[in-house]
């Protein structure tokens, strides 16, 4: 009997489970795709590329597993809250605890294990169409990669199914202390004190200074070096706590006290806003910060990809070096678009590599100049002088193209060069204005050369497109596992806050039925609802970007890479879209729940 | 002849929740309440009194059947209208006070009026105002769970009063308060009916109704009976009351 009553008060909330169960299939569908990855031995120990950084993934793991179980615990508190009242009911109607309690322990469990199957199922699909979509965008195979693991599927079950069974073991515990009338009567039970100014002052002004000194240590990496991050990372995240627990209270007391605070529902909203602000301090400070290490962690990996092709110039601007090419690699050079080719004679000895200083003058090798503490210069034209000095960057630049032949490279007039009577080469060096554009081409020219030259791996080739590829490797690992990562966490991250907003959400029920009754248009009544899930969505995030932007500073200052902000703006786009579009969802499920359905036909 | 704040004329309602059959809580009430007036409306449980206030309040619309507050015809609103309509014309007490506990008790009684988009500097003195005739200007800057429910109940009325409405529309306002504090805010009521405000109660506790001046009976969703306290003291008001409330009975 009372099954059945339960079942049947889920069927007329039908649409907030709804959203609990794509909530919770997201999040087991995030979980299952990252140990997919991490967990696959096979996959990650054979691509060099991301074996490098299997270590991230297990981070990244573990951080993921941190904030599912905030995120179950959320989702749960808004399960609980949804059924309070129910179950406040049955019992009033003289269920017994003890009979209610497992109903709640079974249906939480009942929750937890359908959504995770579901999940696991979506996340194969998922791990489909995504691992597909970024080789092809990163432009990178990845071996032994299948898409149904099962040690993912075990570990994914298991952590879930302990997630739920100690979500069972409080809910259990919650009613069965609760009595029936303070169940039903749990939604206004909300106390209102106010808080001390003096406090929230010195508070505020703490949060600033403390985020103040955060900032600065950021920016200040060349002379803090390494103790920079520390410091940062502490101050900023008391800073942000102070900040919301304290700041964002004053704030909205001041704006309150406003004309536009006084109008219409504005003092309302802002009340609510206050009331909430306090409650949420924590998941706000957690949303900014991560939200910021996210986008962070994706801005840098995008760039640092971005970059490759002058990571690899510093070993040397040419990308080929080929001595005497035939003819199916003359063709191929032709091929190259926007690339110049320039030609040197040298004469190899027994011991030696001659070179023309003539044709060297008339043509300047250039390299890419690079001071001690590794900041890159600019490109330079390399004087027979550099050439000579082993100590100089134009003669390691020099080196490379010959192989690292342990000869002794040589330089020498016009007429020494001809009085050796031995077989002149050619050293053939092409540059490429943009090395990705002429990948394919490229591909086939070192393909021919180590073939020829019997080298089996391309990064040790003369010239720097081996490197590259190496390297281009490397960092659309890093790539392709800051934007799954990052995103990962962003969607987890927004669900969370999603769920705490949420839960709150029959507590206002009441209330937006007294203020309709008072006489709000319902337009008033649901631009407040926008404004409070709005900002609750957008502090963070704000202050998330405040922290990227300084963040960022510190790869600025150390000259990793040269621009950080020209790709900010594309990702925080795509990270906005999507963190926005949660609290769209979050706007609109909170104005079905709260909103009364006023039947009138005009 | 006194000018009608309320006039209801044929009104019924039926209730389609899908699954069970329709049902009539209202079958074509007709009655009308003179400005100025202070009007009871008793019944049992489940006899369509709420069903009734909510449609005058216009929460809720009539199946058929027409209402006229103040001269404005009800079901020419749309729904903007109406709640404008709410805020300006018609004041609430409820039996659960109903303030937002995130509100100081200022906040709360000028919460009508901002909805009006009055500025605050002109509806500063009206709260002061309400707020010195029931005798709350010292919690003002309090929040409701620092006061008793005697004071929420006072803090509710002068939210009614604020806006200066035609109407006043009580649902058991004395449900929820002990019998000191129920004699206390129908004393205020009575007072502010002297002042020339129509009120319209609902209830089915007859002390309550002792205040009024006319009760409407109203039972399986239609008026049936009504009488006057025509001049009799509150106390013998009471008593025709309770003698009709007993032949009902029988
Ligand atoms: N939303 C509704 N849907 C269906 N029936 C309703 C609804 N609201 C009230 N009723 C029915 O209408 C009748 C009158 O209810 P109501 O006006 O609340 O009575 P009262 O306030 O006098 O106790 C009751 O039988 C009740 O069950
Ligand atoms: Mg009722």
């Amino acid at each position: 009997m009372l099954v059945k009553l339960s079942l049947n008060s889920i069927k007329s909330r039908f649409k907030d489970y709804l959203v609990l169960f794509f909530g919770l299939i997201i999040s087991s569908a995030i979980f299952y795709m990252l140990e997919a990855i991490a967990t696959n031995n096979q996959f990650t120990e054979g691509n060099t590329i991301i074996s490098s950084i299997k270590f991230i993934f297990q981070f990244g793991s573990i951080l993921l597993g941190i904030i599912t179980l905030v995120y179950v615990s959320y989702a749960n508190n808004f399960l609980v809250g949804m059924r309070k009242h129910d179950y406040g009911l049955f019992m009033m109607l003289g269920a017994k605890k003890g009979k209610v309690s497992q109903l709640v322990a079974i249906e939480t469990m009942f929750v937890g294990i359908i959504s995770t199957v579901l999940g696991i199922i979506l996340g194969i699909s998922l791990t489909g169409v995504l691992s597909k979509l970024i080789m092809k965008q990163l432009g990178i195979s990845l071996k032994h990669f299948s898409v149904i693991y099962f040690p993912a599927i075990k570990i994914t079950l298991i952590l879930f199914i302990i997630l739920f069974l100690i979500a069972s073991i409080l809910n259990i515990i919650t009613f069965s202390r609760t009595s029936a009338l303070t169940l039903l009567r749990s939604s206004q039970a909300t106390d209102w004190k106010k808080a001390s100014n003096l406090k929230l002052i010195i508070q505020s002004i703490l949060g600033l200074v403390l985020l103040g000194i955060g900032y600065f240590a950021l920016c200040d990496i060349k002379n803090l070096k390494l103790s920079s991050i520390p410091i940062a990372l502490v101050t900023i995240v008391l800073g942000t706590y102070f900040v919301f627990n304290a700041l964002v209270s004053i704030l909205i007391t001041q704006l309150q006290k406003t004309n536009f605070g006084q109008k219409r529902l504005n003092n309302f909203t802002l009340a609510q806003l206050k009331f909430r602000i306090r409650d949420y301090t924590k998941i706000l400070s957690v949303v900014s910060i991560l939200f910021a290490l996210s986008l962070g962690a994706i801005t840098v990996s995008y760039e640092m990809n971005h970059q490759v092709e002058k990571y690899a110039n510093v070993n040397s601007m040419y990308s080929i070096a080929v001595v005497n090419p035939d003819k199916n690699i003359k063709t191929n050079i032709q091929k190259l678009s926007d690339a110049s080719v320039q030609q040197y004679d040298q004469i190899t000895t027994k011991n030696r590599i001659y070179y023309n200083k003539s044709q060297i003058n008339a043509r300047p090798f250039e390299y890419q100049d690079v001071n001690n503490s590794g900041e890159i210069k600019g490109i330079k034209k390399a004087s027979i002088r550099e050439l000579s000095n082993p100590n100089s960057t134009a003669y390691s630049n020099f080196l490379n193209v010959n192989g690292y032949s342990s000869k002794k490279i040589i330089f020498v007039s016009d007429q020494k060069f001809n009085s050796i009577h031995q077989k002149v080469n050619h050293l053939t060096l092409v540059k490429v204005k943009h090395t990705t554009e002429n990948n394919i081409i490229l591909d086939k020219i070192v393909a021919m050369q180590s073939k020829q030259l019997k080298v089996k791996n391309v990064e040790n080739l003369p010239g720097s497109y081996g490197y590259f590829k190496l390297l281009k490797g490397v960092y659309s690992g890093m790539e392709f596992m800051g934007t799954f990562l990052g995103f990962a966490f962003l969607a987890m991250l927004a669900s969370c806050l999603m769920f705490k907003i949420l839960s709150g959400a029959t507590d206002d029920r009441q209330r937006y039925q007294m203020i309709n009754k008072l006489g709000a248009q319902k337009s008033t009544q649901i631009n407040s609802i926008i404004q409070q899930v709005g900002l609750l969505f957008l502090l963070p995030a704000i202050l998330g970007i405040i922290d990227v932007i300084f963040g960022l500073q510190m790869f600025d200052q150390m000259e990793l890479i040269s621009d950080p902000y020209s790709d900010l703006i594309l990702v925080l786009c795509g990270f906005l879209f999507v963190y926005l579009l949660y609290g769209l969802v979050t706007v609109i499920m909170y104005i079905k729940i709260v909103l009364p359905k006023i039947k009138i036909t005009k | 002849m006194n000018k009608k704040i309320l006039d209801v004329k044929d009104v019924t309602k039926v209730y389609n929740s899908n699954g069970s059959e329709p049902y009539e809580a209202l079958k074509g009430i007709s009655f009308s309440v003179d400005q100025g007036e202070f009007v009871g409306i008793m019944g049992a449980s489940g006899s369509g009194k709420s069903t009734l206030l909510n449609i005058l309040a216009t929460l809720d619309q009539p199946t058929s059947g027409q209402v006229m507050v103040d001269g404005k015809n009800l079901s020419n609103l749309s729904a903007n209208q109406m709640a404008e309509f709410r805020a300006k014309k018609l004041g609430f007490i409820f039996q659960d006070f109903n303030l937002l506990e995130n509100l100081t008790v200022r906040e709360n009684i000028q919460l009508p009026l901002s909805l009006q988009n009055i500025k605050a500097k002109l509806f500063n003195n009206k709260v002061q105002e309400v707020a010195s005739q029931l005798n709350i200007q010292d919690i003002l800057e309090k929040y409701p769970s620092q006061i008793s429910g005697g004071q929420k109940q006072r803090v509710s009325s002068a939210r009614a009063l604020v806006s200066d409405p035609s109407l006043i529309l009580g649902d058991e306002p004395t449900g929820a308060l002990d019998s000191q504090n129920a004699r206390e805010l129908l004393d205020t009521l009575n007072d502010i009916n002297e002042q020339g405000v129509s009120i319209l109660l609902v209830t089915h506790d007859p002390f309550s109704a002792s205040f009024c001046k006319r009760i409407l009976f109203i039972k399986d969703g239609q008026i049936g009976e009504e009488i006057k306290s025509d001049g009799l003291s509150r106390s013998e008001f009471y008593q025709v009351i309770l003698d009709k409330l007993g032949t009902f009975e029988q």
